[in-house]
Parts: structure tokens; sequence; C-alpha cells
């Protein structure tokens, strides 16, 4: 009998609790028994995975890409959301700043959200600069370093990244893809206003990580059972809805190389 | 890349100038929702911003955005649908019309598509949706505990619920209440006890439906709305009765203990069928003619017009008794026997009540003679006695009407209850 995986994750919404709660029941069918603990913030749980505290950590981009770093790759990803898949950043930019292209930007001021977001501050900069816009060619960076510690997990500061283009604070912002589609869906933008400029390349969001001394006997068969929750089936979609996929992937990593050269080019820790 | 000879568009839209959060996703969303999974819809729109955003969307909502190209300041783009159900729910119903009575639309015909399938037995994971809705995997289960139709149900119910509605009134208004002057004293004080009685009396016939009504699932929905329509029959005529007493010098007489006594026996049955039954065929049935006779002696327009009213909807609550009675004897043997037991025991139960209590009686015969004069008197005292025999005729045929032999009926009829409800 194996003994329960432990799983870490971060509080960044109330609903972090029902979800893992949700998902621990699950498991007591579906898959070998599970606990979590929550932590405030990608830092301590990134800690807690190397220390051994914790089997998996469930981790933003940053976060798994620091893990990488600092076991010189001797980690493992796990699995992922669908919408972890093919993520990218928007640049949005208000209609009447007469901004039509990504070289128009050049001058301009861009908000962004929290310096330890991977898709509403460093990768929507990694990938301007290969479009030759950064700041040395006149880029101004208007920056929202809300809840740090939990890399715009929030979206607070994605939030505060709009409300600066509709207020005119400035021309033009970055955020993640899945908070542009909510946005629109909930007709929360004013086409008149803000319009989508540019989508990035895409790239990896989360994924579970593990060290790569997790024997596969231990974390197989939970991967497995993750794997099998289905959308159509009533008790499982709550869960999936609040956690935002469809269903659960194997874990591809290819889509982390851009995070990885730009947290080496941004000088990020 | 694009692969337009495989995608079957099954779709199509112009979305014009319209952005994606100004409304056009819910152009796409809609004609989306029908398709199979891999057919697609294909969208043209002249808003720069739309590809981009639809690309970003269908990520979210999990379908496939297979292509978009741009030709003369208008993009053609291709969405195909993924395989997730937005709603775990059948499709809603389409093409379900009610028959018409001239203008009006009635209930005794909405028993159509869906809708018109009544189980006798309502599933146990109740829900709060309208019967025939499709109702969506996941909704929380809902427990009602009165589930058969028997127990509730009357045949020609939806035509009680029209008539119901279609006969409301309102208290304040449709009495005569400029009318009403100052009464000789003594007849005054009689029809200010008789209203208090009256009014006690509809607290019971409000409370009894009340006890059950949360309890009946929404399924048997006819039923749920018709008790409703008593429960609002019952508030307006506490209203009237009560105003009467108040309105012309008199005030609120006494509440009997014999009378509390009786009344609170009728919320004693567990079951709506049994609490149904003495409440609405014995003390409803009884009381339409208590009402006939205070109509017919009334001392002035406004008591006699109170009285009318509450008579026209109080025999509609008699009618259901009757019906819904005679539905549960002729669904189940053993609902006969119940029903006679339940008087029974009501009787054993109120064996220390011999009467209505002095202080009705003599207010019925002062009322029904118009005084306290000798003459008056001996009519009212006449009054009176013929008063109990109509309502042990009238009750002997409605239990006979409900399914009972004659001998049985008249049995049950002289237990009840000598409080009238």
């Amino acid at each position: 009998m194996n003994k329960p995986i432990l799983m870490g994750a971060v509080a960044y919404d109330p609903k972090v609790v029902p979800i893992w709660d949700g998902i621990r029941e699950y498991m007591k069918e579906a898959g070998p028994g599970m606990d979590y603990v929550l932590f405030s913030n990608y830092e301590a749980q990134v800690d807690a995975l190397l220390s051994g505290f914790i089997d998996i950590a469930w981790n933003t981009n940053l976060a798994y890409v620091r893990t990488h770093r600092r076991t010189n790759g001797r980690c493992r990803a796990l699995a992922m959301r669908d919408t972890d898949v093919d993520y990218c950043s928007v640049i949005v930019v208000r209609t009447d700043a007469g901004i039509n292209s990504v070289a128009d930007l050049r001058g301009r001021t861009l908000a962004l959200g929290s310096r330890d977001s991977g898709h509403a501050a460093i990768l929507p900069l990694y990938f301007l600069k290969r479009q030759d816009v950064d700041p040395q060619r006149g880029l101004k960076l208007l920056r929202f370093d809300l809840d740090v510690g939990k890399h715009g997990d929030t979206g607070a500061s994605e939030a505060a990244v709009l409300n600066a283009l509709a207020s005119g604070q400035a021309e033009a912002g970055a955020v993640g893809d899945p908070f542009w589609a909510k946005a629109l869906e909930e007709r929360a933008v004013d086409g008149d206003k803000v319009r989508l400029l540019w989508t990035t390349p895409t790239y990896h969001h989360c994924n579970f990580t593990a060290l790569d001394s997790l024997e596969e006997a231990r974390f197989g068969p939970w991967v497995e059972a993750l794997l099998r929750m289905d959308y159509n089936n009533p008790k499982h979609r709550p869960l999936l809805d609040m956690e935002g996929l469809k269903r659960w992937v194997p874990a591809q990593t290819e889509g982390y190389r851009t995070l990885f050269e730009a947290v080496e080019e941004q000088g990020i820790e | 890349m694009t692969r337009p000879l495989t995608i079957k568009v099954k779709a199509q839209y112009d979305g014009e100038d319209l952005g994606a959060s100004e409304g056009l996703l819910v152009a796409v969303a809609r004609l989306l929702d029908p398709l199979a999974e891999g057919e697609a819809l294909e969208l043209t729109s002249e808003n720069p911003s739309v590809s981009g955003d639809l690309r970003i969307w269908c990520r979210r909502a999990g379908h496939r955005f297979a292509s978009s190209i741009d030709e003369n300041g208008k993009s053609r783009i291709v969405i195909e649908r993924g395989a997730f159900l937005r709603t775990l729910a059948d499709p809603p119903e389409w093409g379900v019309r009610m028959p018409r009575r001239g203008a009006t639309v009635d209930m005794r015909d909405w028993l159509v598509g869906r809708h018109a399938a009544i189980e006798e037995e309502a599933a146990r994971d109740g829900s709060l949706a309208p019967r025939g809705a499709s109702l969506e995997e996941g909704a929380p289960a809902i427990e009602f505990s009165i589930r058969k139709r028997a127990d509730v149900w009357a045949n020609a119910i939806s035509e009680l619920y029209e008539q119901a509605t279609s006969s409301q009134w309102v208290g304040a208004r449709d009495i005569p209440w400029q009318e009403l002057a100052p009464l000789d004293e003594v007849v005054e004080r009689a029809v200010c006890q008789i209203m208090t009685f009256l009014a006690e009396n509809e607290y019971a016939a409000l409370y009894v439906p009340a006890r059950f009504i949360g309890q009946l699932h929404p399924h048997f929905t006819e039923a749920a709305l018709f008790l409703t329509t008593v429960m609002v029959d019952e508030a307006r005529h506490i209203e009237v009765f009560t105003k009467r007493a108040l309105a012309n010098g008199g005030g609120l007489g006494v509440a009997s203990a014999t009378t509390q006594l009786s009344l609170a026996s009728l919320l004693e049955p567990k079951d709506f069928s049994t609490a149904s039954f003495l409440l609405s065929v014995l003390g409803e049935g009884t009381f339409l003619d208590l009402l006939a006779f205070l109509e017919d002696h009334a001392p002035e327009r406004a008591t006699r017009e109170i009285c009318r009213r509450a008579r026209q909807d109080e025999a509609r609550h008699v009618r259901f008794g009757i019906a819904h009675a005679r539905y549960a004897i002729e669904a189940d043997g053993g609902a006969a026997r119940r029903f006679a037991s339940a008087v029974e025991a009501r009787a054993e139960f109120l064996k220390s009540v011999s009467g209505v209590g002095a202080l009705i009686e003599e207010s019925l015969i002062i009322y029904s003679g118009g005084g306290m004069n000798p003459s008056s008197l001996r009519t009212g005292t006449r009054r009176l006695a013929a008063l109990y025999q109509t309502m042990h005729d009238n009750r002997v045929k409605r239990l006979a009407a409900a399914g009972f032999g004659v001998d049985q009926a008249d049995h049950m009829s002289r237990l009840h209850t000598p409080n009238f409800m």
C-alpha cells in the first residue's frame, strides 16, 4: 500500500478549497489516496517540493521553470490542463491610440500585470522584444505588481491592465488569453474603446511537477485517474469549470522553452 | 493550416461589424450548440478584431478554430464544434402548441408535449423544474415527501384552478363597506362574535394546506397551484371577517377553548389526503351551509356580501376535497378506511366537545332571528335547528359523492365535530 500523494497548491482564490476537496473526494474512489496543502505563494511551494514535504506541486509555468533550474532538470512535469497547452498572451490597445501594428507600440505606454506573471508580464515582453519592441526602443512600461507570489493567478493585475486602458492611463496592455476570452464572454470589454491587436506565439502554462525521485508507481495511478475525469460527468464538471479546463492531458514540456529563455534574458531569479 | 475540403459547414452567420463582446459570441454559441462534433460554423465579419478574439474564445469554449481567411476587408472564419455539451441536458422542446379557447389559453388544455406526461409517482430526486422541462444533470436533488399522484390529485383540477383565478376578488373594494351603519347592539355583538368564529376557522383552513404545500412534488403542479389559490382565498376570508368585526363599533369576540381544540385537531393528520378529507369534505362542506345561513339572514348588505363571496370560494374548496377523496379512494382501497378511522379518531379526541358552544349558538339565534325580543328568539331558534338538519343532510350527500355508502356516510356525518369545521 503506497502512502497517499501529498499535493501542494497555491491559495490564489477561495475556490481553491472546493476544487481540491472535490478532487480528493474523486480520488478516494478513482485513484490512489491523496491529500493537499495550500501555500500562500509559489516560492514557498517550490521550496516544499524541493525539501520533500510535498510529492507534487500544482505549478505555474514560472514555478515549473524555477523548479527545473534549482534541480538542474531533476524534475518532471506529470500532467496539465487542456487549456495549459497553446496558451498565449494578448496585446490589447485603445482603439483611439492609432496603433495598427506591433511596431506602432514603440514610444507608447504598455500596461503589464504582475512582474512574476508569465502570461501578463514576462512572456509578453519576451515576445515583443522579438518584434523589435522593447524599452530600449522607446516602449514605456506601466507595471501593476499585484498579488506578487501568486504569479498572476488571481487575475487582479490583468483587471488593472484593462482598467488602465479604459481610463487612458495606458495605450496598450498585455493579458493572458483566458482572461481576455472571459472578459469578452462576460461582455466586459467595450469594443469601441479597447480591442485585440496581436497575440503572441503559444506556450505552456501550468503543470503538476514532481521531483524525478518520485516513483512512477506512486504518481502513475494518480495521473491516470486525473486523466479519466470527464467534463460530461455532472459531478466532475463543477470542479473542472472552477479550475478552468475541460480535460486533463499528459504533460508536454517543449512549450516551456520560451519562458526558460525569457527568465534568463530578463534576469529573473 | 486550413482543411476546407474535409470541413462540413452546417451553419452560417454574417456578423457584419459586430464585436465579440458586443453580442457576436451569443450568435456563435447558439449556432454551434445544435451541431454535431466536427461540424462547422462559417462566419463572416467586417470587424478586424473578431478573428483574433474568436481564436482565443474557441480555446476557452472547447471548439476548434479551423481557419480565418481575409478577403476584401472581410474575414471568413470557420469554427468546428468541439465535443463538449454546454449543458448536460436533453435539447429543449420545439413545436409544442396549446390549443386556444377563443382569446384565452386555459390550463385545461396544457397537457401537451413533455408537459403532458404525468407520472403516478414522481422521481425521488425532486427539483423545482416545470414538469417536462429538460433538467440538467448535476442539479441538486430536492426531496418532497408527497410524490404519489393519488395522494394529491383530483379530476378536473385544472378547471378548478382556472375558476379560482378568474373568481378572485378584493376585500377592500368588493364589499359594500360604505353601507355599513350602526346596528342594534345585541345584533352587532352577535355579528362580531360570529365573525371572530369564522376567522378562527379560516386560520385552520389556511394553515392545513400550508403545512403540505412545501412537501408536494412540483411534478403535480396543478395541485400545488390550486392549493395556492385556496390559501389566497383563506387569507382574504380572514381579512374580511376580521375587518367586519372591527368596522362597525363592536370588535373581536371570544375564541373559545372548544373551538380551538376542534381546529387544533385538524392540524393532526400527517398525510395530505386525510387532512384534506377532514378539512374540505367535512369541515368546509359544513361551512357552506353555515355561510348560506348567514347570507340569508344577514342584518345588512356588507355582511351578506362577505358571506356570499366566501361561500363561493369555499364551494370550490369543497369540490376539490370531494374530487380528491374520490380519486384517492379509487386509486387505493385503503383510503376509504383511513378516512373513516380519522373521523372516528377525531370524534374520540373531541368527545369533551358537546356543541358549538353557547356563545356561538346564542349569537346564531340572535343573528338569524334579528334580535333578542321573544318573537325574534323563537324564529332564530327554529332557524338554527333547521340549519343543523341541513348540515347533516348535505354532509351525507357529500360523503356519498366522495364514494361512501349511505349508511356509513350517515354514521360519519353524526361523528363530525359539532364545531362545524
